[in-house]
């Protein structure tokens, strides 16, 4: 902003409110519109708010994950916990079998998923960095220490993905199928829908990394690697709690 | 980015590809309330079948012949399933909602325009696949818009049991799929793209129930998905969760064992009883908000109404137990869900008194719908009434699938969630076609609408606490059922009554649509902003120049202001 110059233009807010009855004050800022900051390059303004768009979206979209999640523990919680009604004896039968994990397998995955976290969210700084670049119009530049931090997060996606199949292989060849019993039922729905959602981020993590051959632009790259970064990383915090919950509560 | 259809500036028509998969928030607004009324049609069409089947048990309906029991069933899971999902939860907040949230809050646009869009055509889609299943070898299903198992989880249970339920569960996934897309762009837009000086409580009360009802349908939705699923994989993977041990289906035993149908009722309840508000918020947010056009006064208690949203979509979720008080549940689990229950007529309480307070003293212009807002005020609070009746397990035991049930929920889900539709298409038709619609056929329309919806749901109450249970298709034989047969044929007269009234809106509508006079921009002198705009909404909304709001939405009836209504975007003073 230039400071030198006869006259220095102060932009004056417009005043707001008025008398009348059923008024209602506004307390603080202006509505949700214009976010409270007057001024400034719109274009910076209309990226700004596309982001948090997208942010308030993958909010959403968690609490309804989480939602899904918390009622599928709920129900391998009681389901374990009251068992079964016995039509014949008129009670309560505990029929919970417990699961016997190929922990090695689970260890591994839960590395793997957490190291891809972990490179997903340098992907997300070192393009959060490039984002002045971009503002300016310029084509971020290829930075020496840039790793594909990118490409290696859906490299270990896959890895974790490849790892969930093996564990779900290696019950079958203990003969632990789907319909075995409610300890397995809820094992595999609970770590089967996990991967169908970790499946939707590494679709927008292709995306995203298509985009760097294709010619989307930056500003929606960016977009996709940040909401799918908050996305993984909560994925992989759910990971820990079907892990728990596998281990913990075997019944 | 480059989501519009059309730029502002240019003149020439969308072509029809462009046109139907718009993702213009006032052409997906318009598509979801035709869908709402093929649906509507269908439903009142099942439910006028079932009332001649129940009087009159051998009559031959022309092209279907006589209704056989299974298709009495089938009947009642389609009508259920098309009034919940399709009309109750899909007009007013869909349709209406998708329409006006944006221009009420001075929003260019939708957020996610083309998510808004997705979410309609899943929902189309899923409207086909359940109509589709009444033409399935077997018929659709007939396990009730509940589906509880093991009826629903068996194929060999019925006729309709096998690829009829199988469609069913597909069709209410896509919905919930598409319910969840749009809620997601209604929190957003709501949250984001408000016009500068559109404080939050500066929304119009709508504006909040669409809100609250979307962050409902974020919860209840994903739930219903997963339990969906679940029913779907007992079904056809061999997994057990619904379907317990010792069942017999046609004199054969069934291999099953283990599962609970209980787990079923909680996880269906755990989304159905927030699906009931996700049904009623906005149909109060439309009255609320009319209640104050028409009285030409605010709203009385503007953040009370809001904190009672709020806790209504609060409670909405503690208290699905009650819909199972019979099902063995211990008593103390029952004592807790009566008490949120009975909770719940508390903010209702607060709705139902700023409604009446909103009225009293105001200068009443007797609109259509006026009347019917306040038809949906009488309606909610004569169904509400029977809800801390039913609230008690003591008595829910008793009353339990009887008729008073029924006529509970549809006087105060459905014929108020009807009642708050048909006001809102009569107020908000102008802005949506551009047209008037006829007051003198819109009055009669409401006077045969309500004395049939009370003659037609009152004396079920009757009903009910004589013993009369439902779901039954021909109880011809019981003696203590037979005595009640006058009174049956008397709801079957007034609900073709009533159906056949509705004639008189449809022509209304359409004829309308064609040949109403032209509307102003502001017809019914409202203070919000989509009435800034001309009549109908343009395509390209506010444009690039934002409303910039410094008033409230309810300022009728201002000392010193040159009309009796300021706008919302009028300057401040």
């Amino acid at each position: 902003m230039p400071i030198i110059g006869d006259r220095v233009e102060i932009e004056r807010k417009p005043k707001l409110g008025g008398g009348g009855p059923g008024k209602i004050p506004h307390r603080r800022g202006y509505g949700g519109g214009d976010d409270g900051d007057h001024g400034g390059s719109g274009d910076f303004r209309s990226r700004e708010q596309r982001m948090r768009r997208y942010r308030i979206g993958m909010m959403l979209c968690i609490i309804s994950v989480t939602a899904i999640f918390v009622l599928l523990t709920m129900v391998y919680v009681f389901r374990m916990g009251k068992g079964r009604y016995d039509e014949d004896a008129h009670r309560w039968i505990h029929d919970w079998v417990p699961l016997h994990l190929p922990y090695l397998q689970l260890w591994l995955n839960s590395l793997l998923l957490l190291l891809s976290s972990t490179t997903l969210e340098l992907a997300r700084r070192s393009m959060a960095r490039k984002e002045e670049f971009a503002a300016m119009g310029i084509v971020p530049p290829r930075m020496k220490r840039d790793m594909p931090w990118l490409g290696i997060t859906v490299l270990l996606g896959c890895f974790f993905l490849a790892g969930q199949i093996l564990v779900w292989n290696s019950l079958r060849h203990q003969g632990v199928f789907l319909d075995s019993s409610p300890s397995r039922s809820l094992f595999y729905i609970l770590t089967g829908t996990h991967a169908v959602h970790l499946v939707g981020g590494l679709l927008v993590l292709l995306y995203a990394v298509a985009g760097r051959l294709m010619a989307i632009r930056f500003e929606s790259q960016r977009i996709a690697v940040e909401v799918t970064g908050w996305y993984w990383h909560y994925l992989a915090f759910l990971w820990f709690g079907i892990f728990a919950l596998v281990h913990f509560a075997r019944g | 980015m480059p989501t519009s259809t059309s730029n502002p500036g240019s003149s020439e028509k969308p072509g029809f590809f462009r046109h139907t998969f718009s993702t213009d928030h006032k052409v997906i607004g318009r598509q979801y309330f035709f869908l709402s009324l093929a649906a509507v049609l269908a439903g009142a069409w099942l439910s006028l079948l079932m009332r001649i089947h129940l009087v009159w048990p051998k009559a031959a309906i022309p092209f279907l012949g006589e209704i056989k029991p299974e298709n009495y069933l089938a009947y009642l899971t389609m009508h259920g399933t098309l009034m919940v999902f399709f009309v109750l939860s899909t007009v007013p907040q869909s349709g209406f909602g998708t329409f006006f949230l944006p221009l009420q809050l001075g929003a260019p646009k939708m957020a996610f325009p083309r998510l808004t869009a997705a979410g309609f055509w899943i929902a189309f889609v899923s409207f086909l696949v359940l109509i589709a299943t009444f033409f399935v070898p077997g018929g659709a299903s007939g396990a009730g818009w509940t589906q509880y198992p093991p009826l629903s989880a068996l194929a060999s249970a019925g006729p309709g049991q096998a690829l009829g339920t199988d469609l069913w569960l597909v069709s209410i996934g896509l919905f919930c799929v598409a319910s969840l897309l749009s809620a997601i762009g209604f929190v957003i837009t709501t949250i984001r793209y408000r016009a500068p000086g559109m404080t939050w409580m500066r929304m119009p009360l709508t504006c909040w129930a669409w809100f609250v009802t979307a962050i409902l349908i974020l919860l209840a939705f994903s739930i219903l998905l997963v339990a969906l699923t679940m029913l779907m994989l007992d079904r056809h993977a061999g997994t057990n969760f619904f379907i317990p041990g010792g069942l017999l289906v046609s004199g054969k035993s069934i291999e099953h064992s283990g599962g609970s149908a209980l787990l079923w009722q909680h996880l269906f309840w755990f989304f159905g009883h927030p699906e009931v508000y996700i049904a009623i918020l906005p149909a109060m947010g439309i009255t609320s908000h009319l209640l104050a056009v028409f009285a030409r006064k605010p709203v009385f208690g503007y953040k009370a109404m809001v904190g009672a949203t709020l806790a209504i979509g609060a409670l909405g979720f503690m208290v699905w137990g009650h819909h199972m008080f019979t099902s063995g549940m211990n008593p103390y689990a029952g004592f807790a869900f009566s008490t949120l229950t009975t909770a719940i007529a508390v903010p209702s309480a607060i709705k139902t008194f700023n409604w009446v307070a909103t009225l009293y003293g105001g200068k009443i212009r007797y609109a259509t719908p006026l009347l019917f807002s306040a038809g949906f005020v009488s309606l909610f609070i004569t169904g509400g009434l029977t809800g801390p009746i039913l609230a008690q397990p003591a008595l829910d035991t008793y009353l339990h699938d009887t008729y008073f049930v029924v006529a509970h929920f549809h006087l105060i889900m459905a014929m108020a969630g009807l009642f708050a539709i048909f006001s809102a298409t009569y107020f908000w038709f102008p802005k949506m076609f551009g047209r008037m619609m006829n007051e003198r056929l819109g009055r009669l329309h409401f006077w045969i609408t309500l004395f049939g919806a009370y003659a037609t749901f009152m004396p079920m109450h009757l009903l009910g606490i004589a013993g009369h249970p439902r779901r039954y298709s021909d109880l011809t034989g019981v003696q203590y059922v037979a005595a009640m047969a006058p009174l049956q044929k008397f709801i079957t007269v007034a609900a073709i009554v009533t159906i056949s009234g509705q004639i008189i809106f449809m022509v209304n509508l359409f004829w309308s649509m064609r040949r109403g006079p032209a509307a102003d921009a502001n017809p019914w002198e409202c203070t919000t902003l989509e009435w800034a705009l001309p009549s109908p909404a343009p395509e390209e909304g506010f444009g690039v120049q934002r409303p910039q709001v410094s008033h409230g939405p309810y300022e009728y009836n201002v000392t010193g202001a040159e009309k009796d209504f300021v706008m919302q975007d009028a300057p401040a003073s």
